[in-house]
């Protein structure tokens, strides 16, 4: 019997362009089989953002635009209220990187989450800006070295680094937050189940949902795949605590 | 009898699968792959595979594409 | 729907656009264009639309740029330093070939400037501030009746070039009222099933975006955008002439300022001197063809804008070395009157006026 195969919302022959190890093809394929598992590809629209991510539509068989860098929120808003006044109601999602959703794009992601807009945003916190090299970004954390932080981040110099989840957990509109790493199956697995969970919040039309990963940028890092995950597991999650920051089903 | 298919061509060799196979089942094979280091093969003589997919799981480039049990 | 009623120009735009079907809009207030968005905020809602009070000009026109996508018909709206936001919104448009109409009601500038009448964002127009080879669609009204015409011409171009249309409004015309015969929307649907994002059911999944890697895909890419701004240039200049069949001296002149240069050609007729208004309806494309016709017979061009000279350069290019240019204006914001215009002229046109 077969147990596993590749997911239906990944397009057939296509093949992720990430570095070896990194952790964005992990999430993509999770977002895939969630879509598939709730029978959303047909009636979903994926909104792609500058950097890594910005390749979406190459990998995933649905629907998809691009935002400019930052804008995926607000791109997203449009489609999903477009729709609606169409009289259509269509899954609209994000996926995005920290440096779009929390640095350039912090006050589109904000509102949107704040005014409750009823989408679903996926945001991969690596630590830095993966396409461009690895600099110091929005999530970068204290002591780190990057292209742009090359003595590490400094309180005194660079500031601080910013807790996506934990300040999207406090905007009213939110339906569910949380945070998940993919550093070993056991959290792969959470992982998915918080995406679906996510996906299903905006289905049953409860407002903005967001899910922060804590992924591996092993290039950047300079550390091999397995490295990048025990750096994940170690160090970054104690910073980044995992968990669900806001469930209006439970709260 | 649980076996994998990988397909090689999608490998970028990053051994994850290889870490995470609670039987090892997965090495590496004598095929340099596309970032110049061998890519994995599937090796189960004694018909050891669980087929629990964690190395499908794991894998960032779904380069393990069926799992059967 | 056609008896006359006293409409403010920013309201005739707002009807205008709800009575073409417009079902999205995203803006954010700066004055003089405000009332747009404020008569568009209850009537929208009354009507299950699409409105959004966004959080900046950066978001209302992302927000814009995801519901064009969906194939709705969508307008956002601004003014002057606020539109230089939207710049980078605009060239992802382009690229993507997204129907979206922006409104400018200009102010004073450059900077924060003030709220005063001005027509100092031709330039910002139609030469854009945006990153690329690109154009916007720019069509300038003259009057009220004319903000209601071209709302409904905007939308109607946008969504046949899947483009973005900037209509261009002095901000004197946005606040003034005048009586307006509100006709029907006189242009046709245009079919959008073979772009839009409506989810791929039964179909190919579609993809829209202007990031391409490969080189040659994006020259191909580009030059096709570029053959859309060579046709929509050879078959969408508009223009309006008054008395320039004979003329010897043409007022060149957009938005406003062309009816003041209307009273200033009546008042030289009177005089029996031969003079004539040319006024481009279309910023972009520019009425080229038309100017360099006229400018074989005219020896005297004079181009009267509330700005320091941004459509000048236009003009020169249409007359080239066919007849002499000149230009009378005033700093962004400052209006020009009649009188201030006559007595300019006198002066300019001098040695002209002598050899006729």
């Amino acid at each position: 019997m077969q147990v596993y195969s590749v997911p239906k919302s990944i397009k057939e022959n296509s093949t992720f362009t990430f570095c070896p190890g990194c952790d964005h093809g992990v999430a993509i394929k999770l977002v895939a089989e969630v879509l598939d598992e709730l029978n959303l590809r047909e009636n979903a629209i994926a909104i792609a953002s500058s950097g890594c991510s910005v390749l979406l539509y190459d990998f995933l068989d649905v629907d998809c635009i691009e935002a400019p860098h930052g804008r995926a929120c607000a791109v997203a808003t449009g489609v999903k209220r477009a729709h609606r006044a169409l009289k259509n109601d269509k899954f609209v999602f994000t996926y995005q990187g920290d440096g779009d959703f929390a640095s350039i794009g912090l006050a589109e992601s904000m509102h949107s989450a704040l005014r409750g807009e009823n989408i679903t945003a996926i945001c991969i916190n690596n630590t830095n800006y993966g396409m461009t090299g690895g600099q110091l970004g929005p999530t970068t954390v204290m002591g780190q070295v990057t292209a742009t932080s090359p003595l590490g981040r400094n309180r005194q110099y660079h500031g601080f680094p910013i807790k996506t989840a934990e300040h999207i957990a406090l905007c009213e509109g939110v339906s569910f937050c949380s945070r998940v790493a993919l550093y070993n199956v056991k959290n792969i697995i959470n992982a998915k189940a918080q995406i679906k969970k996510a996906f299903e919040y905006q289905q049953q039309g409860l407002g903005f949902s967001f899910v922060e990963i804590l992924s591996t940028c092993p290039t950047n890092w300079k550390l091999s795949p397995s490295e990048a995950h025990k750096k994940i597991e170690e160090e970054i999650s104690k910073i980044y605590p995992l968990g669900i920051f806001k469930d209006i089903k439970n709260d | 009898m649980s076996y994998i298919k990988i397909d090689k061509d999608k490998c970028k060799s990053c051994y994850l699968c290889m870490e995470t196979c609670p039987k090892n089942l997965i090495k590496k094979s004598n095929i340099i792959g596309k970032t110049g280091e061998y890519v994995v093969e599937f090796q189960d003589n004694n018909n050891q595979c669980l087929g629990c997919t964690q190395c499908a799981i794991v894998c960032p480039e779904i380069a393990i594409t069926e799992v059967y049990r | 729907m056609s008896e006359k009623q006293l409409l403010k120009g920013n309201i005739a735009i707002a009807k205008a656009a709800l009575e073409c079907g417009c079902s999205c809009y995203f803006g954010y207030p700066i004055t003089p264009q405000t009332e747009i968005g404020e008569y568009l905020s209850l009537e929208m809602q009354k009507r299950n639309l699409a409105y959004v009070c966004a959080e900046s000009e950066i978001a209302a026109i992302n927000m814009a740029l995801g519901a064009a996508s969906s194939g709705a018909k969508v307008m956002t709206s601004s003014s002057s330093c606020a539109v230089a936001l939207m710049q980078e919104g605009l060239s992802y448009a382009c690229s993507d070939e997204l129907p979206i109409v922006l409104v400018n009601v200009m102010r004073a500038g450059p900077g924060q400037g003030y709220i005063y009448p001005s027509q100092g964002d031709y330039n910002q127009s139609t030469i854009g501030g945006g990153n690329g080879d690109y154009q916007t669609i720019v069509l300038s009204p003259c009057n009220v009746q004319e903000v209601v015409e071209m709302t409904y011409k905007s939308f109607y171009m946008a969504q046949k070039y899947r483009n973005p249309v900037i209509l261009l409004v002095d901000g004197l015309l946005g606040q003034m009222a005048e009586p307006v015969n509100f006709i029907n929307n006189p242009y046709e649907e245009i079919d959008n099933s073979s772009w839009r994002l409506d989810g791929a059911k039964g179909r190919p999944s579609r993809e829209i975006h202007s990031l391409e890697p490969e080189q040659n895909k994006l020259n191909q890419h580009i030059l096709k955008l570029s053959e859309k701004y060579r046709y929509i240039e050879q078959n969408e200049q508009d223009f309006e002439e008054y008395l320039c069949d004979d003329a010897d001296i043409i007022l060149t002149a957009f938005g406003t300022m062309a009816r003041v240069a209307k009273a200033v050609c009546n008042h030289f007729r009177e005089q029996g001197l031969k003079y004539g208004v040319f006024r481009p309806k279309t910023l972009y494309p520019f009425p080229y063809k038309r100017l360099r016709e006229l400018s074989i017979k005219a020896k005297l061009f004079i181009d009267i804008e509330m700005n320091l000279g941004q459509m000048l350069r236009d003009i020169r290019l249409g007359v080239l070395s066919n007849a002499q240019v000149s230009f009378v204006g005033k700093p962004v914001g400052d209006w020009l009157k009649k009188e201030e215009i006559i007595s300019a002229i006198e002066n300019i046109a001098k040695e002209c006026h002598a050899s006729l």
